[in-house]
């Protein structure tokens, strides 16, 4: 039997045969194309609307590895800019959150609002003899910014097609955990934050479709469930007939009750076929994810080819009584995050892939995502191996176009 | 008027807790805990005004790294006891260092509030190594004439974690 070589990968991604360079996931030139291709021109998630209710409440995040300002001004509007002085660079904000209406640099003073303008310069007239023209120093605003279902995204790119066009669809599929009640979501206070030493992708991509490593890798929760107080059974309990059912992803207990309880508001709001659906876990292409069943959104900050950031945020319904907020908020914590008992045993899988794939033999050997090849029919609505295979069809997509023209947003990735 | 005995009683607890985490003697470990135990880890972040110890700290009620009672703790240990918990597959050699020990008494003699400071040395397969680095705010209660661990709030002295996780115990 022929052993598949890196030469018979088509590209990068050989979708058609269910392979993947390994180069993607370590080379520092493939990384820094990524960073041009993807994270400079795609829609890129920066935080949730009730992060920063209130005027000129903000919030520090990260497009690629640019960090960024997420503002809202006294007018009510958000904005995003680069967080950096336009003068020599420094941060002109230290904290990740808080209210303020200006920012001044701790290195010279140049002082912005929070609508980005440039409002102060010391010295404006001793050293710059009044001709440095101020409206062209503001922050460095992004191309564009928009909000779905209290989801803030942005792009650096002007040319970038529309959010809505640039889903292609998938904010329906977003309602599963963004629609659910008339008063929409909102994010409770705190954050995991951590890094691990492995390429964003493999994350991002579990997130989209790895639905195969559940049984193996999370292992230990089937054999000693966790979360007892609000899941009377982990999911991994649900017949494998259940799997793909309305709220099998969601086991027994307060939870569930609550969402049963709201299934009619549900139907009415995102239609039967969504509503039936067992719930959501998947990647907004590139880095964000969001895990309805873990009441969490998350988004994978890329830091070099062989780094991660992980930011992830608990996400609830605003309407849901307290203490279902607080039992999906202690779920999350049991489940997910650097502690969480599932997904602790996630990173150190990626960390190694990763590490591996820069060996020099090991290079020349492609990944293999060929589950369900030419089986897609019975991948189920979840849509099993051929979403991983969507998910590096999308990349490499985004990696050749020249120009959006070449990206077809029409198709399916999701 | 610090009472040495006391401080003394204290410490060797403390120092028996680290020496049971390290040789992995976790349902040993277990049993320091009362059962009505709050073990709690909340987040770190940089806020504006940093002038209150409390800042930057998320609250309860907010997300946290950890936020435990006996049973979830039971659960971890024995998750861990499993042999599948891939995350320590192999088990993490780990070094807990406990300093800066005071003892505040209450008005009981049956209960104490303790702070300490830690340094918990992990390294991992070949040439994995994380340091954690924080503060605990324990309340310890005499239960049957033995110390046990009625409240533990710990500080990593992270906001951003510099570990792929936290699959051990402080």
């Amino acid at each position: 039997m022929n052993t598949p070589t890196v030469n018979q990968v088509k590209g990068f991604v050989d979708t058609e045969r269910g392979l993947l360079d390994r180069q993607i996931f370590f080379s520092q030139e493939i990384y820094q194309q990524e960073l041009e291709r993807i994270f400079a021109r795609c829609w890129l998630y920066l935080g949730h609307e009730t992060q920063i209710p209130n005027p000129n409440d903000f919030i520090a995040t990260y497009m690629g590895e640019d960090p960024i300002l997420l503002c809202r001004g006294p007018d009510g509007r958000i904005r995003a800019f680069l967080n950096m002085c336009r003068h020599r660079g420094n941060r002109v904000c230290r904290a990740d959150q808080g209210n303020a209406k200006d920012f001044m640099c701790s290195y010279h003073g140049w002082t912005y609002n929070t609508e980005g303008q440039l409002i102060g310069v010391p010295g404006m007239k001793e050293i710059y003899f009044g001709e440095l023209d101020m409206d062209q120093w503001g922050l460095v605003p992004v191309a564009q910014l928009d909000i779905l279902k209290g989801l803030i995204f942005a792009t650096f790119d002007p040319k970038a097609p529309p959010l809505l066009e640039y889903l292609g669809g998938q904010e329906q599929e977003l309602g599963i955990m963004f629609d659910r009640r008339a008063g929409g979501t909102e994010v409770i206070g705190g954050a995991h934050k951590w890094v691990m030493n492995a390429n964003w992708k493999y994350a991002a991509d579990n997130f989209f479709g790895d639905d195969g490593h559940h049984t193996i890798t999370h292992m230990s929760v089937r054999r000693v469930p966790v979360d007892k107080r609000y899941y009377a059974r982990t999911n991994d309990d649900a017949k494998s007939d259940e799997r793909n059912s309305r709220l099998s992803l969601v086991p027994e207990g307060i939870i569930r009750d609550y969402h049963l309880k709201h299934l009619d508001e549900l139907v009415e709001r995102i239609g039967p076929e969504l509503a039936d659906r067992p719930g959501l876990v998947t990647t907004v292409f590139p880095n964000v994810s969001p895990n309805f069943t873990r009441h969490m959104i998350r988004v994978w900050h890329p830091r070099g080819p062989e780094k991660t950031e992980i930011w992830s945020y608990c996400v609830v319904d605003k309407d849901a009584p307290a203490e279902v907020k607080e039992a999906m908020r202690f779920h999350l914590t049991q489940t997910f995050g650097p502690a969480g008992n599932l997904e602790q045993d996630d990173m150190n899988n990626w960390v190694q892939c990763t590490n591996t794939a820069r060996g020099l033999i090991a290079r020349r050997y492609p990944q293999n995502i060929q589950a369900h090849l030419g089986h897609e029919d019975k991948a189920g609505p979840i849509g099993g191996g051929r979403r991983l295979r969507a998910f590096y069809a999308r990349w490499e997509l985004m990696m050749k176009a020249e120009n959006w023209s070449e990206v077809d947003l029409k198709t399916r990735y999701f | 008027m610090i009472n040495h005995d006391l401080w003394h009683e204290i410490h060797d607890f403390l120092v028996h807790e680290a020496r049971l985490l390290d040789e992995r003697s976790f349902y040993e470990w277990l049993d320091l805990f009362t059962d009505d135990v709050v073990y709690w880890m909340p987040e770190r972040y940089n806020a504006l005004d940093m002038t209150d110890p409390s800042d930057g700290v998320s609250k309860p009620g907010e997300l946290a790294l950890f936020e435990e009672n006996k049973e979830t703790l039971h659960t971890r240990v024995a998750r861990l006891a499993t042999g599948k918990a891939w995350a320590e597959v192999p088990p993490s050699r780990t070094r807990h260092l406990v300093t800066n020990v005071q003892v505040e008494p209450s008005e009981t003699e049956s209960q104490v509030r303790v702070r300490s400071n830690f340094l918990v040395y992990r390294t991992q397969l070949e040439h994995g190594q994380d340091l954690f680095v924080g503060t605990r705010d324990d309340v310890l209660r005499k239960v049957n004439g033995k110390w046990k661990i009625a409240r533990r709030t710990i500080l990593l002295d992270q906001a951003v974690l510099s570990s792929a996780n936290l699959s051990v115990f402080f």
